[in-house]
């Protein structure tokens, strides 16, 4: 079944095109890698589906039901979540209860216990247990990363948008992510839509690329005949 | 343990103070409700602005609407002031609800804006209709008793003020708390996260517009005057100066800034109106210097840092 589904998706803002007639969809329980060069119109591509603006034209379905234009948190409560590739946390707030902010969105009239409860399992799942009363301005860049994937996941999604949450992680760290990625996918099936630079994770991690280029779906396929394929060579190496 | 001392601690101050009146003379316990009063104010625009983080200047607007509702219910109506104050505190929330749905989905300088445009256009109908208003010569209106006592006052705004700041406390430290202060960190995540931004806004501003409704119609009724110096832009930036020489965003922010401020002007009453410049001048030296008031340097010089929320 096709989870969310783009059709003819087009985004201009003034007279420059960011996307032109966009078509992609993503099956139910599968690992989506959105890939392209910079400037490409990936994120542009997320904040319609997240539904931080509207598009100009197009269609956006999700579950089979039209939510083109739907405010974010909407969408959000509809089953959507996503990270910003630049860090958004609340600052002046603890990161259990940045994570709360999730929780009681998603269930209104949730006890402060309950909320505690939830919200504290989700920041275990990322690994940040041990900065549940940490003001959220003072994790590092990776730690920020990991609290907007918590935020995203106590949301309790079914489709989660991953915007770069590789960058800046060794070898090491990367595994792990792919590992959780994956882990999430497997035990919770969830669904994900993935942009990433990390080609590595890319193959690793996903059953289909959506490859976008200027603003348009270059190709798509598995991983493999994605990065054998010349016109997407072309497109990241340039003439 | 620290729990039941600091609630000690709190308990008897509160007694305390409430006992303070019977030591003072008339003038004193009518700066202190004037105090009360202000704190009402203060703790109510702080909700929003320190909260929500949305710069209204309508506030003591929104007290003169609570006040002029009150005060011509009970002269042209007749009816009893206790229910002008709470027909007053419902208008002054309706009122902020109109004006919230009509400029808070724009957000940011924009309700700043409008509620100072709305701020003035109430200015003027006060000003010009005379027949209901009495405009500049103000309208007298009935005391809350059939005695007028400054410690029955005393009482009355004591207990509103609590009232006041027990609601704040409330909302707060709620779920719609929580979601007060995403909206103030980041709107876009907080939406991103589920967060009907528009709509914590518009509660906010409900919730802050009625408190002041409320604080203006018993100042009205205290004063036994009301004039259309309650919805003045003067009032406006004395409760501005008070919340941020205080503390923006602080629980006690507010308290201790009405309370220090109003009783400072007592003493520079002789300069006239300039006291308000001088307020004004102290609340941006605060603003860029110590952001978080006063509240916020005792904080930071002699605070541990807070435990664990959870």
């Amino acid at each position: 079944m096709k989870l969310i589904q783009g059709i003819g998706i087009k985004k201009t803002f003034g007279g420059i095109k960011a996307l032109s007639d966009v078509d992609f969809e993503v099956e139910e329980g599968t690992i989506v890698g959105l890939i392209g060069p910079n400037g490409a119109g990936k994120t542009t591509l997320f904040n319609i589906v997240a539904g931080a603006f509207a598009p100009t034209s197009g269609t956006v379905r999700f579950e089979g039901r039209e939510i083109t234009g739907w405010p974010a948190y909407k969408v959000c409560r509809s089953g959507i979540a996503r990270t910003f590739q630049v860090t958004r946390p609340f600052g002046e707030m603890s990161c259990l209860e940045n994570v709360a902010v999730s929780v009681v969105n998603r269930q209104s009239g949730i006890s402060r216990s309950q909320w505690t409860t939830l919200a504290a399992e989700c920041l275990e799942t990322v690994g940040l247990s041990d900065f549940r009363a940490t003001e959220a301005r003072h994790l590092n860049v990776i730690q920020k990363k990991r609290l907007e994937i918590a935020r995203a996941l106590a949301t309790r999604p079914r489709l989660l948008m991953l915007d770069e949450v590789l960058g800046g992680l060794n070898s090491q760290e990367v595994q792990e992510s792919i590992d959780f990625i994956r882990g999430l996918r497997d035990e919770k099936g969830l669904t994900v839509l993935w942009i990433e630079h990390v080609m590595g994770a890319i193959m690793q991690a996903t059953e289909k690329v959506i490859v976008l280029d200027q603003g348009s779906v270059l190709t798509t396929g598995t991983p493999e005949s994605v990065v054998n394929d010349p016109r997407v060579i072309q497109a990241y190496l340039g003439d | 343990m620290k729990r039941y001392r600091n609630k000690f601690i709190y308990g008897a101050g509160l007694v305390l103070f409430a006992i303070l009146p019977w030591t003072l003379g008339v003038y004193n316990q009518h700066v202190l409700i004037v105090c009360l009063f202000y704190t009402m104010m203060a703790a109510s625009w702080n909700l929003l602005a320190g909260y929500t983080g949305q710069i209204s200047f309508g506030h003591a607007a929104f007290a003169g609407i609570g006040a002029y509702a009150s005060g011509i219910l009970a002269v042209k109506a007749g009816l009893h002031p206790w229910v002008g104050v709470i027909a007053g505190t419902g208008l002054a929330a309706l009122f902020g609800l109109l004006v919230g749905m009509l400029c808070l989905r724009m957000g940011g300088i924009y309700l700043s804006l409008t509620t100072l445009g709305f701020s003035e256009i109430l200015h003027i109908v006060i000003n010009n209709e005379y027949e209901i208003t009495r405009g500049t010569m103000g309208l007298q209106v009935p005391g809350l008793m059939v005695d007028y006592s400054k410690l029955a006052y005393f009482y009355i705004f004591l207990a509103a003020t609590l009232f006041t700041l027990v609601v704040v406390y409330k909302l707060v430290h709620s779920n719609a708390g929580l979601n007060f202060r995403a909206v103030q960190n980041d709107e876009r995540a907080a939406s991103a996260l589920g967060v009907d931004v528009v709509r914590v806004r518009l509660l906010a501003f409900t919730v802050s517009s009625g408190l002041a409704g409320l604080a203006g119609a018993l100042y009205g009724h205290y004063m036994l005057l009301i004039t259309p110096h309650i919805p003045s832009l003067d009032q406006q930036f004395l409760v501005l100066s008070m919340t941020v020489i205080g503390g923006l965003g602080s629980f006690v922010g507010p308290v201790i800034g009405a309370f220090c401020l109003e009783i400072l002007s007592e003493y520079i009453r002789a300069w006239g109106e300039y006291h308000v410049l001088v307020f004004g001048l102290i609340a941006l030296i605060v603003a860029r210097f110590a952001p978080k008031g006063l509240v916020g340097i005792y904080k930071a010089r002699w605070g541990k840092s807070r435990p664990a929320a959870a």
